[in-house]
């Protein structure tokens, strides 16, 4: 990176000399201007600064900066493309931030065996992109696949449209190379068999958000593209009939590959944005609907997917003529959340989930949430899994809104829990969700999973602070005295 | 107060309303742009510094952030600030991606605009910088002169001897490889029409249309504004050169100085007045004409004028597709792919005409290249600003150009010499032309033929076969 040598100044920093010998001078960045741009992720309402970026260039760099970090008592995260919804690569405690962009190789692909090996860095949909000459694509495919990593995807435990029928990453990832908050590299299941006897190790790291370990290196499986896909799309008149249409089709029997649904302020933001179609400004909800698999069969799926609507009062509903309009509907909505953008200055993106059945309810309680707070909420969802995604529409430039909005969006997850669900579906908890916690576990349920993390980062050096609620309680201070004064100590 | 803060305070206005937070300057960044951003990333892949570099302050939402932190008082207009600013190419990719329509184009313009008031260049940077955008692209008779001398170089010899003695070692690499792939300078569409009001359609006449000439269009490529007379004459519309028409301003704009923007911009404004339509067959002045009510947000009675002028711009590719075209009899037997100037896809969203343009020249075999829309490097003069990033962002471009293909299409000049740079080094895609050159050469081929609507015309003299 001659390119960005213009100014540097000498400095003194120990540690940032270091770093530097280990990554290189060209591939850090510690000048508070050039650290401005990761003080946050996708999730923008809390910001912190980093001590440093680093951009390693393979396992060997990563795991000597963080065996430096870890020897020094130097906090430590690691960062894919920043997309993150829930603030899980915001560096709350002065971290070095070990960005994984400059590892973004596919290392090999086994059409054979039906995987791929690739570094953190590499971007989602480009895993599809490299394949699909062959006639195959990487499953999970969260809104922004354009530009997040599959690193950042195995941390969260990315979720996206088509995971109702094919699964999330975590079914999808068969082997890790994973440096350990103490800077040793160890391979788990590193052929890519499934089932390896003992403990699901693969399990508990993919979606651990971070907090156990740095992956270096993911074996993906790859799957063969369905013979046929058709996609429908649906206009209701009022939400309840769109949310018992999304019951009925899955009673019926079909597994859609998606079934998504955005209700009336969600399509108001997504034909403002960058991609609109046209859909009609009034209608309360609609429903976007695909089923893919062998040619035979698809036909009859649709048609059955046509008599439950029209059973449900729909205005109108078509099949998408030909690939160009498919795109278009998909393009329309996976810019989704960003398109809020253009009705709103900022917004806060929810992720609860909660048992399909329950989804009119809870949409209306949403509803009720919505007027309480005085602020818009849109909901853009996969309502097939029963995945909500509420938008909060906020304007951070008001005294007391932001305030607002994240007050709102728990009381969104309280609906959410309430209904027998979940506060997160695929965004991860982060910072954004950590209280929440408490609202699905008890603090004895909390603690046994944070000594798990013990285990693999008993210092707490990786990722501090996130995806377990802060310590409040006697125990829980005591605890960090000890912690504390224990890595002092070593 | 520091020195830092004594140097900044030196330059700022005595007293200034117009101000925002660190933006001590008026007419600083507009607070509307990046209240559109949520930070969401989407953007990222389509930022060629960004790929280059994998560093998010040279990512667009990286700018945008930067760009507001300074409205908020996090930052200082410094050279830190400078930085990502300058780096970006302003090759609008980042629009085209953006689900919210962030204008991260215009953000970065308006910052350049501070950054160069806070911090006006000296030394020789400052005296090339403004000979070439003051001294030079304004003015028609110096630029006429500055033609005249590379004409000169190339017909008198002294082209040949400088090749053969080795004097541009001397000279950085990218120069030297910008003199290589130096256009044949011919006359200027502004000296061989001096006198003419009208250029008349060929045969009936059904609309009347203003061109642009440009300011370095006409004289390092004046062929390509003569091809675009004959097409336009050729389907039916009357020409005019309105004389007192200038440079766009665009390479002002994109350096910060917005006040010769805006200068140039009325002049234009006001030297198109009486046009219908004012076609443009350059990219980058084509999108830059049409952001002119941008550059008067706070002058209610320019941007109402700019408003009207901007409406009536259009690309050559746009009003023939538009308006309806001749499709060319003659062959031309050739395998072409077409590279979509950054200014004309996500500056115009003009991506489908000229491609269909090419497609209706019979004998054309069409290939795609994959990435067709992104950036090439040239973006104005940041191929001579920033040679290595720029040489960067080439070599991944050119890696997408299919290696069997004779000619690669474009409709922007700057393009034309950085691809031709390209296919130099690189070795692939053969020779670099303009669309509207291809479609001249057919029709030069039907009017020898005499096969224009069936009916025999005057054989016209054919200088620029491929």
């Amino acid at each position: 990176m001659v390119l960005l040598s213009r100014r540097k100044k000498a400095t003194i920093d120990p540690d940032i000399l270091a770093l530097s010998k280990i990554v290189g001078t060209k591939s850090i960045l510690h000048h508070k201007e050039d650290l401005l741009s990761y003080d946050c992720d996708g999730f923008t309402i809390h910001k912190a600064m980093p001590k440093a970026v680093i951009f390693p260039k393979n396992t060997e760099e990563v795991s000597a900066a963080v065996k430096y970090c870890a020897s020094h008592n130097i906090p430590f995260l690691a960062r894919g493309a920043g997309t993150g919804l829930s603030g899980g690569a915001i560096p709350l405690n002065n971290e070095v931030i070990i960005s994984l962009v400059k590892m973004k190789n596919l290392l090999s692909v086994d059409y054979e065996n039906r995987k791929a090996v690739v570094q953190p860095g590499f971007v989602n949909l480009k895993l599809t992109n490299s394949i699909s000459h062959k006639g195959y694509y990487y499953a999970p495919d969260p809104s922004s696949q354009y530009v997040c990593t599959i690193g950042g995807n195995v941390a969260e435990n990315a979720g996206g449209a088509h995971c109702l029928k094919y699964g999330v990453t975590t079914n999808h990832i068969l082997g890790l190379e994973v440096v350990l908050p103490d800077g040793e590299v160890i391979e788990i299941s590193p052929n890519g068999v499934l089932d390896t006897p003992g403990y699901d190790i693969l399990g508990i790291l993919t979606g651990s958000e971070g907090t156990l370990g740095i992956v270096t290196k993911i074996t993906v499986r790859i799957l063969k593209n369905p013979e046929s896909k058709k996609t429908v799309l649906a206009y209701f008149d009022r939400v309840e009939d769109g949310s018992h249409a999304v019951s009925d089709i899955i009673s019926a029997g079909i597994i859609p590959a998606a079934l998504e649904m955005m209700d009336q302020t969600a399509i108001e933001g997504v034909e403002a944005g960058a991609f609109p179609v046209g859909h009609p400004p009034d209608i309360e909800a609609l429903l976007l609907i695909e089923v893919d698999g062998i040619t035979e069969g698809i036909a009859e799926q649709i048609e059955q997917i046509l008599t439950v609507c029209e059973n449900h009062h729909v205005r109108d509903v078509k099949v998408a003529r030909d690939e160009e309009e498919r795109g278009r509907w998909w393009a329309n909505r996976k810019t989704g959340f960003g398109a809020m953008g253009a009705i709103s200055p900022d917004y806060l993106v929810q992720d609860g989930v909660i048992p399909r059945s329950k989804l009119p309810e809870v949409l209306k309680e949403i509803r009720n949430i919505s007027k309480e707070y005085n602020l818009r909420i849109a909901n853009i969802f996969h309502a097939g899994d029963g995945n909500l995604h509420p938008l909060i529409l906020f304007d951070s430039r008001i005294e007391g809104e932001t305030e607002k909005a994240l007050l709102a969006g728990t009381a969104c997850l309280k609906a959410c829990a309430d209904a027998g669900g979940s506060i997160t579906g695929e965004h991860g908890v982060g910072i954004e969700k950590k209280e929440e916690m408490r609202f699905i576990f008890s603090d004895e349920e909390l603690e046994a999973q944070t000594s798990i993390r013990d285990v693999f980062n008993p210092h707490n050096l990786l990722n501090q602070g996130k995806l377990f609620p802060t310590p409040s309680r006697c125990m829980d201070i005591k605890k960090v005295v000890n912690e504390t004064s224990l890595t002092k100590s070593t | 107060m520091s020195l830092r803060e004594k140097e900044l305070m030196k330059n700022a206005p005595p007293c200034s309303s117009n101000s925002l937070s660190n933006y001590l300057w008026e007419d600083h960044p507009d607070e509307e742009k990046w209240a559109d951003c949520v930070h969401c990333g989407m953007c990222l892949e389509s930022c060629p510094t960004y790929l280059e570099t994998g560093q998010e302050q040279h990512s667009p939402r990286g700018r945008v952030h930067l760009i507001k932190s300074v409205a908020e008082g996090k930052l200082e207009v410094n050279e830190q600030f400078m930085d990502p600013v300058f780096q970006c190419l302003d090759c609008r990719a980042c629009t085209t991606a953006c689900p919210a329509d962030v204008d991260v184009g215009g953000l970065i313009e308006e910052a350049r605009g501070q950054v160069r008031q806070a911090m006006p260049l000296k030394g020789v940077k400052r005296a090339v910088s403004s000979f070439f955008l003051k001294g030079i692209f304004p003015h028609q008779s110096r630029l006429q002169a500055a033609g005249g001398l590379l004409k000169f170089y190339q017909k008198s010899g002294i082209q040949k001897a400088v090749r053969s003695t080795g004097v541009l070692r001397i000279m950085p690499d990218h120069l030297v490889e910008m003199e290589a792939v130096m256009p044949e300078i011919h006359q200027s569409t502004h000296q061989k029409y001096k006198n003419v009001d009208i250029i008349p359609a060929k045969g009936n006449s059904k609309a009347q249309v203003a061109m642009l000439k440009g300011c370095i269009m006409d004289v390092m490529f004046s062929d390509i504004n003569q091809s675009t007379i004959n097409v336009l004459t050729h389907n039916g519309n009357d020409v005019v050169l309105p004389k007192n028409q200038t440079c766009c301003g665009a390479l002002h704009i994109h350096a910060g100085d917005r006040e010769t923007g805006k200068k140039l911009a009325k002049q234009n404004i006001e030297a198109f007045q009486d046009a219908e339509k004012v076609v443009v067959n350059a990219a980058g002045c084509g999108c830059a004409l049409k952001e002119y009510p941008e550059l008067f947000r706070h002058d209610p009675e320019w941007k109402a004028k700019a408003e009207v002028f901007s409406e009536k711009v259009e690309d050559i590719s746009k009003y023939l597709y538009d308006t309806g075209y001749e499709k060319p009899q003659s062959a031309i037997n050739k395998r072409i792919t077409y590279h979509d100037a950054c200014h004309l896809a996500h500056g115009q969203g003009v991506r489908h005409e000229p491609r269909q343009l090419l497609k209706d020249i019979p004998g054309v075999d069409y290939v795609e290249q994959p990435n067709a829309d992104t950036c090439c490097g040239s973006a104005g003069i940041y191929n001579i600003t920033n040679p290595e990033m720029a040489s960067a962002v080439l070599e991944r471009k050119m890696e997408n150009v299919p290696s069997d293909v004779e000619m690669i299409s474009m409709g922007n000049p700057g393009c034309m010499l950085q691809m031709a740079m390209g296919v130099q080094k690189y070795g692939r895609g053969g020779k670099v032309v303009h669309t509207v050159q291809l479609l001249d050469w057919a029709y030069q081929e039907d009017e020898r033929k005499g096969v224009k609507d069936g009916v025999i015309v005057e054989k016209k003299e054919s200088n620029n076969r491929p």
